[in-house]
């Protein structure tokens, strides 16, 4: 993965860059010794790994604001972190810019339960925001496997989703107002604990936008009431064909489960060896699917789910019938990374969507890859809307492995695409799929999202060399060419 | 001025093109269902895209369908309800505060980002834009999202699509999410004391696991006009609280909700009566005043409407447990009040959206941005539409 040339003029001021943000920021917010920056080397996709300039650990919106501007009359680049568990690489820190960690921004702000919502600092974990409110039967949706670790500050920059989004949405569907500072240094506050401002929707657009558009320094997300009861049902299917058409069958019956997974044989024998729920190992695919509600509603639904099943040719049915049963369920759909690190040295996680109709496709196209690139592959899916988790096993240790699985990878999400889906479904492009992007978009797409980043960032500043794969100049893509000849009309500069 | 009927998004970049080249600015409409919403602008050219019109893909089991830009709702609708689908969001149908007739275009409700009133639990138009394919206004063809329903690759453009009243492209193709219809649905009716009483029992019905999916409060007198039964006692306000799903459940949250609130209930067919009236705004009878739409935290909009009311004779309701306050009054400086209110608490807006007069030349009907959030906005607008040909002034003066 090629990076953009750090600016070397930059690294050679690095002492007084260092000297000047100690000014900025109180000087134990600063962190410059190559020893202590290790910890900030690299984000979940650890194979890359790279020094930034020096990292900053701001305490207030003031100082963000105070470092922006600076940074921007200086030409410094700035990288947003948060917990730094992105799986793309979006955190990636740069040579010649400074790192900003949200970390100190631990505080939840407010709760407000009247109006359904909580304010909270960025840096705060996503399963914080839970605990805060679970003593009032409150809880906050979007549930990355990450939550223990990630911030709702990156859920917000990656617009996260969880196992429960089919039903309940995504972070951007859960996300009622931020304050952000943009690269210029304003602090701008979008939305609120109102609903639906009439301007332009850019909290919309800064929710995913990996950390190119602002920095997120406040977000009010919206808290919902616990379902009064969860039930699952583990199935077992012989062939992922019919597994594949269940899943579109619930749907198609008006069921909207609170979850509905899907793993394939290598990674249930996987998960079954590490957590020991049950999972029947000869299946072929298995799936787990959540009803929630009002308790006489969800034992309706368990039933004509379970008919469904059978109708479809299930091979095997349990269901949950008490928490500890389902939480069993989950055990081994929940430790299926870890479970797949134990029979792997290393693996590489995808991450596309396809509709929903061409799994069965996929998985042909999947053992079909296999066998080309001669390295296995365990599946898990978020099912019920169509992200596919590919799970590619090889051994770094392996002279040319790791360039074999990325190009598997890579030819995975390529299928993603031809088959109507998308290269990304929940972990972003960041560093990861940046080269890939003009397989799903053409150039024109891509110039049209560049110039929505320059109406926020017009040196491109913010985390360049992330998502998208070339850089063009703002002056260059706001020129406009007047058609027909019409008339002599000037080149205009927008920005 | 001139009409151009288009047909497909090769004739739009054409038109734009034109435009460009002549530094024509140019009206995007369809049905014209909503042309009276936002800043009165003249043009000189309209663009008709009510041509542009079918179901291109429609996959009930994917909950997706995408679209001509031009679809008219009544075709929507048939669709989704043939599969027993809807847009979630509820489509209100404004007809009746513009004096015009039919539901509009499924590209004006997502250009314009209307929802009903299911808006507070599960979300609104915004929400189930996947993508679509456009013509931005420097004559160019793009496309953002897709057609699946998870979905982070690039910028999320439809975001920015939905409700910027065609200033900054001109959509077609248009990709939804769709969820099923609920099985049935009931109403629960409890009084309150006054308003702030009534924000507060919504608060305390949504914190139970008893799912509602709409609240809207009435002041009693329109309740009645709605076929509301009278009130006994003094209680000047009534708690209307939705509840859909499947038959059994509804029964059982309906009997929870009752022991805790108390009231009475409506069954389905004047239920939806009720909610098509409150998502339409059909409880203001023959609206001849201007009427505004009100945004705010739900608990913020009893003293909101109190600080009014002090000093305009008013008539009102509220959605989304308040958070959303209908208002209608032939009272002048309204909506500078109503601004100057919203301004001292956590936050809203006040959008005007029936004009009965020319209240538009002495106040905008959009609240006004602060810099610097307005120069973002022009910057925003001027990357997509950097002659500000397309629809240009629509919302704010240069946007
Ligand atoms: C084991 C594991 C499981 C995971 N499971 C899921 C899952 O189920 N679903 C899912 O969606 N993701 C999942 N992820 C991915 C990851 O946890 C999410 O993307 C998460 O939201 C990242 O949050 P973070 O705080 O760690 O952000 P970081 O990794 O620090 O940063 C991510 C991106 O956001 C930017 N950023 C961070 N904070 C801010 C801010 N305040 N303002 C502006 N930009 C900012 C960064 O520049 C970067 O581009 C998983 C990761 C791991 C390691």
């Amino acid at each position: 993965m090629l990076m953009p040339v750090p600016d070397q003029s930059v690294i050679d001021k690095r002492d007084s860059i260092c000297a000047k943000l100690k000014t900025l920021v109180p000087a134990d917010c600063v962190v410059h010794s190559p020893e202590s920056m290790r910890a900030f080397d690299a984000d979940a996709l650890s194979a890359y790994r790279q020094l930034p300039l020096a990292v900053v650990l701001p305490e207030t919106v003031e100082q963000i604001a105070e470092l922006m501007k600076w940074c921007k009359a200086a030409g410094i680049k700035v990288v947003p972190r948060g917990a730094g568990t992105s799986l793309s690489g979006g955190a990636l820190p740069l040579a010649d810019a400074v790192l900003l960690g949200l970390g100190k921004f631990n505080r939840i702000l407010e709760v407000d339960y009247d109006n359904r919502c909580v304010v909270a600092q960025p840096g705060v974990t996503n399963l914080a925001i839970t605990h805060a409110v679970q003593a009032a039967g409150f809880y906050y949706a979007p549930d990355p496997s990450s939550q223990i670790a990630c911030s709702v500050g990156g859920n917000v920059a990656e617009n996260s989703g969880g196992v429960h989004c089919l039903k309940y949405g995504l972070t951007t569907n859960n996300l009622l107002g931020i304050e952000m500072v943009t690269m210029d240094g304003e602090i701008l506050r979008l939305g609120g604990k109102h609903l639906d401002a009439g301007d332009y929707d850019l909290m919309g657009v800064m929710t995913g936008s990996e950390g190119l558009l602002g920095v997120v320094s406040e977000v009010t997300l919206r808290i919902l009431q616990k379902p009064a009861t969860q039930r699952a049902l583990l199935v077992g299917f012989d062939d992922t064909g019919s597994a594949g058409k269940a899943v579109g069958d619930v749907i198609a019956a008006g069921i909207i489960p609170a979850g509905m997974e899907m793993m394939d044989g290598l990674a249930i024998n996987a998960a079954e060896d590490f957590a020991n729920a049950g999972y029947p190992r000869s299946a072929a695919a298995l799936i787990i699917v959540e009803l929630d509600g009002p308790e006489v509603e969800v034992n309706v639904l368990i039933e004509r789910v379970e008919a469904i099943m059978l109708a479809a040719g299930a091979s095997s049915v349990k269901i949950s019938n008490s928490e500890e049963e389902r939480n069993l369920f989950w055990a081994g759909r929940k430790s299926a990374f870890p479970a797949v690190g134990r029979i792997s040295p290393d693996y590489l996680c995808m991450d596309g969507t396809i509709p929903r109709r061409r799994l069965p496709d996929m998985m042909v196209r999947m053992s079909s890859l296999s066998q080309k690139y001669g390295l296995r592959v365990a599946n898990v899916f978020h099912a019920g809307d169509g992200n596919l988790h590919p799970l590619i096993l090889f051994d770094a240790n392996q002279p040319g492995e790791l360039k074999r699985a990325e190009d598997f990878g890579a030819d995975i999400l390529r299928s993603c695409v031809e088959m109507g889906g998308v290269l990304t479904g929940e972990h972003g492009v960041g560093v990861e799929k940046r080269d890939l992007m003009d397989i799903q978009f053409t150039e024109e797409d891509l110039k049209q999202q560049q110039r929505l980043k320059c109406a926020f960032d017009s040196d491109h500043l913010l985390n360049p060399g992330k998502v998208f794969p070339q850089l063009h100049r703002c002056a260059e893509l706001g020129r406009l060419h007047v058609h027909k000849g019409k008339m002599p009309y000037p080149d205009i500069p927008r920005f | 001025m001139t009409l151009v009927t288009v047909s497909n998004l090769d004739e739009v970049r054409e038109v734009v093109n034109d435009a460009m080249a002549d530094r024509r600015q140019v009206e995007i409409l369809a049905s014209g269902s909503k042309r009276a919403l936002g800043r009165r602008c003249s043009y000189d050219l309209t663009m008709d895209l009510s041509a542009m019109t079918g179901i291109i893909d429609y996959q009930p089991e994917e909950l997706v369908i995408t679209l001509r830009a031009g679809t008219p709702m009544l075709e929507v609708g048939a669709a989704l309800a043939q599969a027993r689908q809807m847009l979630a969001f509820e489509v209100p149908d404004y007809s009746h505060l513009f004096d015009t007739s039919g539901s509009g275009t499924i590209g004006g409700v997502v250009a314009t980002n209307l929802s009903g009133p299911r808006r507070l639990t599960v979300g609104a138009a915004r929400d189930y834009l996947l993508g679509f394919e456009a013509i931005s206004g420097r004559g160019e063809a793009f496309k953002s999202g897709g057609r699946v329903m998870k979905n982070v690759t690039g910028y999320d453009l439809s975001k920015l699509m939905t409700g910027s009243f065609g200033t900054l492209a001109v959509m077609d193709e248009i990709t939804l999410k769709t969820l099923p219809s609920p099985e049935t649905s009931c109403s629960l009716i409890v009084e309150a004391v006054d308003f702030a009483a009534a924000v507060s029992k919504i608060s305390g019905l949504f914190a139970t696991p008893h799912e509602p999916s709409s609240a809207a409060i009435l002041p009693a007198s329109l309740a009645k006009e709605a076929g509301l039964q009278e009130s006994s006692g003094n209680d000047s306000c009534v708690i209307v609280v939705r509840l859909e799903g499947i038959p059994i459940s509804i029964g059982n949250r309906l009997d929870n909700l009752q022991r805790l609130a108390g009231g009475y209930s409506l069954e389905a067919p004047a239920s939806e009566a009720l909610w098509a009236k409150i998502r339409d705004v059909k409880l203001f009878a023959t609206p001849v005043h201007d009427v505004w739409k009100i945004s705010c935290a739900p608990t913020d909009a009893p003293s909101l409407v109190k600080k009014i009311e002090h000093n305009h004779e008013i008539n009102y309701f509220a959605d989304w447990a308040g958070g959303l306050i209908w208002m209608t009054s032939d009272s002048n400086n309204l909506g500078h009040d109503l601004r100057a209110a919203l301004a001292t608490l956590s936050g809203g807006f006040a959008l005007l959206v029936r004009d009965s007069g020319t209240t538009r030349h002495t106040i905008p009907p959009f609240q006004p941005l602060a810099d610097p959030l307005l120069a973002l906005h022009k910057r925003v607008k001027a990357a997509f539409d950097p002659l500000a040909i397309l629809n240009a002034g629509r919302m704010h003066e240069g946007i």
